[in-house]
């Protein structure tokens, strides 16, 4: 690979298309060993969060939601992060960005944890009060505030619980469908059990014209509506579980918020992961600068969006003076959690701004990912102040916040469900990676035909191609 | 597989400033029957300024009417400029460079014109002397102590627009050096003089290129903020009103600049479509430039929905007898039922269906119906969130009203439509609309490469 | 002008359980305060001036209804939503407690009346005229506006200061709440309502009419703690308007509910 080298230091890679196939194949099916030590240790955390909600579940039940707050926070911080980072692959491919062939693989692997997501809101089914309100007297409402407005059946329970499913369904169809050429390779260089589930993935895939124009074609398809769809759900999420149950909390901004939160946080999260393949897995020769020169101009753009969504929410409830919505701004961003909100707001804007405003930091591998640390803590730091703050906000049918309720802190309990959560979605991700090659090969081999060196006028620059 | 064939630099020039040194027969007559439409208005808006507001249908309730939907119209075409040039040029799109100079300079005039909105709304336009203290150059006044009340979101606004109007006048200004010098060394006597001034000593040198590009690339990203910046003080205007409920949404400001990049970038590809036709500049603004922008647009259509659908929810989400009042006035009552479901209509659905097939998307005619029904739509949806908001202002049902405006107002409105296609039409006797020197540089780093037995185009890339 | 002067806090009570509907506060305000005549057409085009009005209201259904009437004036907000939004200062928040229109720095933005919950203040569409038969009857102490103008109930604060005016130098006495008090400063409104509806005062007064209710409603936020009647409009709003109204008492309420329609 001698073009890498006299090309911009990396910034421009171009895997030679032979040998690739055989490499990905080798290293799916290596088990190095800190491998091993990430998946024991992430099986231990999901232990330990297993005891911590079974432990919360004898000792508070599920009829009251308080209790559930940290669970809600983890499970939400998982779907934002998770559903949102396939779409990373997805947008990109979409506008023929060349820089984004290493990491398609990578973000679309995340929904594989779209189980996790599935199977971890089950319990948070229960815990959601009804819309209805039991004892309706002088000044409370009798139907609690929600996005449900004439209430159809099985809202809002059963309809979260479908969305939350159906994209998880929803993002496997497109893991299949990215993976499948590089399936049906596998299919070719493993043997055994290997084989066996490779060609049941693979099915019919022999690479015909006509089969790579459906899967194209699928793939805009799915995408497009893969976007849609997870928007629609992030706005579901956010409102249900979050703003919905803060008394006179009508903000909205917050599911936009949330979603951006989510993008900003996938992206970031993406970004940890190349670095650390480019560091330490033996991929350097995949992964060019140009990728994380591109993805952290997004980044530094996606941190923008979110300070300026964050700053017109603030701005507007500021303004009014209004009691109901000053209570909120208290609770939630100067008073009860105003100290989680400033280290979220120096984790999600601070830190990745001032990193990212400087070329030479972007066009490095470390600066984005550090940036991407960065986002990953904020877009926690923001579900455990939004989610444990509506699960302790008081009575769900009052018109507006009595006073200012105390922040609540986790217990022993609520740690292991939060470490838990993170220790089972890695645990599901790092075993993913041991079936499906981390390198999407047939995008590598594309982008190889697509780029090439050439002469223009005195010197050597980099040609790509933009075919229809 | 490329679409164009690649000029020689001779003809791109002969081409593209033939709009100026060899104007078509229609431009005076056109140019003319144009001003006497603006010169109706400025009639209009004397008799108006002369007699008192009381000659539009303004009244009490409906104290903000068709003036500042016009304003807030205007501030979201000129949002298409920026949009166009600063993020296209930032991401290397190939496709953006016959449309840069067009957009920046609809954002130009547009602006100019939105700003006229306010100062005739006031009444007494004399009188906003002091409100536009903001203003570059106009100074302060200090000897009476009058100063402007920070709080406003009414003095945030005109800073933020005249940061926005000085910064994009600089953008064109720097974009049209060397384009000011083709045409310095193409005209004699007084033009040549005052062309040459305004290429300021240009003479193509790789230092002055140099600077001209890290100028146009600082510029662009500097005013990535402001351009947000000024649509977001605009909605905050409304979003700041504490007393209307429809008015006073946390999600007004990216709602607004999602809408004014929506009917922007129509605008645009409108203003495209015309020039192509008017100065037959085929081999420029071609099908794919068309395509590209319809395709853009289809993001940010379905972009402005969502954002519109959560202003939506969210006015019905808090149960409160005042908003469930307004909202159905708004959504419910004839006529503004029926002015509703045409705006959403003409906004959303008729343009996407349109651009979803790409035959229609290749095809003026169609796109042209597209494009403006798009800012028909926008032009509806800000007068539908400023007067029913209004309308239906709290409880006191007593105090209820409606809003039907006056000829004056209609005349002034149609006219500045006039004015700002006048005023284009007179840039592009001056100067070029499409930028040469654009076009020449993306025609040489053109290229094409062999994959297989096709050839795919490619570009060369700089970095 | 008054040198001493004491800080005034001055308020107003409206008993809705007096007032009869008879617009003679109305009538005496147009007079007092220099309003152009309401023509038939400034009422069809909305733009009649009414710096206080009464407002109807019909309860219950035909033929079982009654009318409701509630004078709306300026509510004077400590916290008013008209005032950061001037670009000019033209309204601000004065020492007294009331809420004040500067005519000659408006430049006639209209953005205070949107912001306006009660909808009090009135825009001049036109330059103002009266019939000749009443060019002498404007009064001297308030200004003309010119059109172009926001206006607004000022709580008659020409007649304070002549209050304050006389007990200084015509009657040599020193100005606090007792001599003030004494003065009896009364709005137009007030003055003319036949019966009394209208009690406007120093909230500072500690013995004097207002100051009890303006306690109460302070003291209590929540209406069923309240001793007296008091109330205000659109409390949820926080607005703390310096004017307040006592709950009218149904003696014979409707025996259908009645619904609160326009």
């Amino acid at each position: 690979m001698a073009a890498n080298q006299a090309h911009n230091a990396g910034m421009w890679v171009f895997p030679r298309a032979e040998e690739v196939s055989g490499d990905m194949a080798a290293k799916s099916r290596a088990m190095p060993r800190p491998m091993v030590a990430a998946i024991t240790v992430s099986a231990i955390l999901l232990v330990l969060g297993i005891i911590g909600f079974v432990a919360r579940a004898v000792d508070d039940g599920f009829t009251d939601h308080a209790p559930w707050g940290y669970y809600a926070a983890i499970f939400s911080f998982l779907l934002m992060v998770t559903g949102a980072a396939p779409l990373v692959a997805l947008v990109f491919r979409f506008t023929k960005s060349h820089w984004r062939r290493p990491l398609s693989r990578v973000s679309e692997l995340f929904a594989l944890v779209g189980i996790l997501n599935l199977l971890m809101f089950i319990p948070l089914m229960f815990v959601l009060p009804a819309i209805n309100n039991p004892g309706a007297g002088e000044e409370a409402m009798e139907l609690r505030r929600t996005i449900w407005f004439e209430v159809p059946i099985g809202a809002p329970h059963w309809w979260d619980a479908l969305g939350v499913g159906f994209l998880a369904v929803l993002g496997l169809a497109i893991l299949w469908l990215a993976s499948v050429p590089d399936l049906a390779e596998a299919r070719l260089t493993s043997g055994g059990m290997r084989r066996k589930f490779y060609s049941l993935m693979a099915g019919h895939w022999f690479g015909t014209k006509r089969q790579w124009e459906m899967q194209k074609a699928g793939l805009a398809v799915l995408g497009a509506f893969y976007f849609m769809f997870l928007i629609w759900v992030h706005f579901i999420i956010s409102t249900d579980y979050g703003q919905s149950l803060i008394p006179g909390w009508k903000d909205s901004i917050f599911p936009v918020l949330y979603s951006l939160t989510g993008l900003q946080a996938s992206l970031g999260l993406i970004l940890i992961i190349m670095f650390i393949m480019r560091r330490w897995g033996g991929y350097q020769e995949y992964i060019g600068i140009s990728l994380f020169w591109s993805a952290s101009k997004i980044l530094l753009g996606l941190s923008m969006l979110w300070v300026y969504h964050v700053f017109s929410f603030m701005i507007t409830y500021w303004y009014g003076r209004l009691e109901v919505e000053q209570d909120i701004l208290k609770y939630l961003f100067t008073q009860s959690y105003g100290g989680m909100f400033a280290a979220n707001f120096f984790f999600s804007f601070v830190m990745p701004f001032f990193l990212l405003l400087w070329n030479p930091v972007r066009k490095t591998a470390w600066g984005p990912a550090l940036a991407g640390v960065a986002v990953l803590i904020g877009a926690l730091l923001f579900n455990l102040r939004i989610f444990v703050g509506a699960f302790n906000a008081g009575d769900v049918y009052q018109h507006a916040l009595n006073g200012v309720p105390p922040a609540v802190w986790p217990d022993i309990w609520d740690i292991f469900m939060v470490v838990g959560g993170l220790g089972a979605a890695a645990l599901i991700y790092l075993t993913g990676t041991r079936i499906f090659p981390l390198i999407s090969v047939w995008e590598i081999k594309e982008g190889a035909m697509y780029q090439r060196m050439g002469t223009f006028i005195r010197g050597e620059y980099l040609i790509l191609a933009k075919p229809e | 597989m490329q679409e164009g064939t690649v000029l020689p630099a001779q003809q791109v020039n002969r081409d593209l400033l033939r709009s100026i040194l060899d104007p078509p027969g229609w431009f005076w007559p056109v140019v003319a029957l144009l001003g006497l439409i603006v010169l109706v208005a400025f009639g209009a808006a004397g008799y108006m300024i002369n007699r008192g507001l009381g000659v539009t249908g303004m009244n009490r309730p409906v104290m903000w009417a068709f003036f500042l939907t016009n304003f807030v119209f205007w501030i979201g075409i000129s949002h298409a400029g920026v949009m166009l040039s600063a993020i296209l040029r930032l991401s290397k799109a190939e496709w953006r460079r016959p449309a840069t100079r067009a957009a920046e300079v609809l954002t130009v005039f547009s602006l100019m014109t939105a700003v006229l909105m306010p100062l005739i709304h006031t009444g007494r336009p004399w009188r906003t002397i002091y409100w536009i203290y903001t203003a570059p150059f106009v100074p302060y006044d200090f000897a009476r102590g009058i100063w402007p009340n920070v709080r406003s979101p009414l003095v945030w606004d005109p800073s933020a627009i005249f940061t926005y109007l000085t910064s994009s006048v600089l953008f064109v200004m720097v974009a049209l050096l060397p384009d000011m010098a083709v045409l310095r060394d193409r005209t004699t006597g007084i033009p040549h003089r005052i062309y040459g001034m305004l290429a300021m000593g240009w003479e193509g040198n790789s230092r002055q290129w140099k600077f001209q590009i890290i100028a146009g690339i600082l510029l662009s990203a500097l005013i990535l903020p402001v351009f947000v910046s000024v649509h977001s003080i605009v909605s905050w205007d409304f979003s700041m009103t504490v007393s209307v409920k429809s008015w006073h949404s946390t999600i007004f400001a990216p709602y607004f600049v999602i809408g004014a990049v929506h009917s922007g970038v129509s605008a645009v590809a409108f203003v495209l479509i015309l020039l192509r036709q008017v100065y037959g500049w085929q081999n420029y603004i071609r099908h794919e430039h068309i395509d590209g922008l319809a395709r853009l647009l289809m993001f940010v259509a379905t972009a402005w929905f969502y954002f519109f659908f959560m202003e939506v929810i969210f006015g019905f989400y808090g149960r409160e007898a005042d908003e469930i009042a307004l909202r159905s006035f708004q959504f419910t009552e004839s006529p503004w039922n029926i002015w509703m479901m045409i705006f959403v209509g003409s906004t959303y659905f008729l343009p996407m269906a349109i651009w979803l097939v790409r035959p229609a998307r290749r095809n003026l005619w169609i796109m042209s119906i597209a494009c403006i029904s798009v800012n028909i739509g926008m032009w509806l949806e800000r007068f539908l969130i400023i007067i029913p908001g209004l309308a239906r202002k709290q409880m006191f049902t007593f105090d209820w009203g409606t809003f039907r405006p006056s000829p004056v107002e209609i005349i002034i409105i149609f006219a500045t439509f006039a004015l700002v296609t006048m005023l284009m039409l007179l840039f592009s006797r001056v100067l070029p609309l499409i930028p040469l020197y654009d076009i020449k540089e993306g025609d040489i780093l053109k290229t094409e490469i062999q994959i297989g037995r096709r050839t795919v185009p490619a570009t060369f890339r700089e970095d | 002008m008054v040198t001493n002067r004491i800080n005034h806090k001055w308020g107003m009570v409206v008993d809705l359980d007096k007032c009869t509907g008879c617009q003679a506060c109305v009538v005496a305000c147009q007079s007092e305060n220099n309003l152009p005549i309401n023509t038939k057409d400034s009422f069809i085009q909305r733009r009649a001036y009414e710096w206080i009005r009464i407002e109807r209201y019909w309860e219950g259904e035909y033929p079982n209804v009654k009318a409701r009437f509630i004078p709306i004036m300026c509510q004077h907000c400590e916290n008013a939503p008209c005032e950061p939004v001037c670009p000019v200062f033209a309204t601000y928040h004065n020492d007294e407690g009331t809420n004040v229109q500067i005519y000659n720095r408006c430049i006639g933005t209209r953005y205070c009346a949107n912001n306006c919950p009660y909808q009090v203040r009135f825009f001049n569409w036109w330059e103002p005229k009266w019939p000749k038969t009443l060019r002498n009857h404007l009064n001297t102490d308030v200004t003309v506006r010119s059109r172009g103008i926001m206006e607004k109930c000022s709580f008659c604060v020409q007649r304070i200061r002549r209050g304050e005016l006389t007990v200084e130098r015509q009657e040599g006495g020193k100005l606090d709440h007792k001599t003030m008090g004494e003065r009896n400063v009364l709005p137009a409104c007030v003055q003319a309502c036949p019966t009394s509806a209208l009690t406007f005062a120093d909230q500072g007064d500690e013995t004097g009419p207002v100051r009890k209710y303006f306690d109460d409603v302070n003291e209590h936020e929540h209406h069923g703690d309240r001793t007296t009647r008091g109330y205000r409009l659109l409390e949820e709003m926080a607005t703390k308007p310096n004017v307040i109204y006592l709950k009218k008492v149904d003696q014979f309420p409707l025996t259908n509910g009645g619904n609160h329609g326009g």
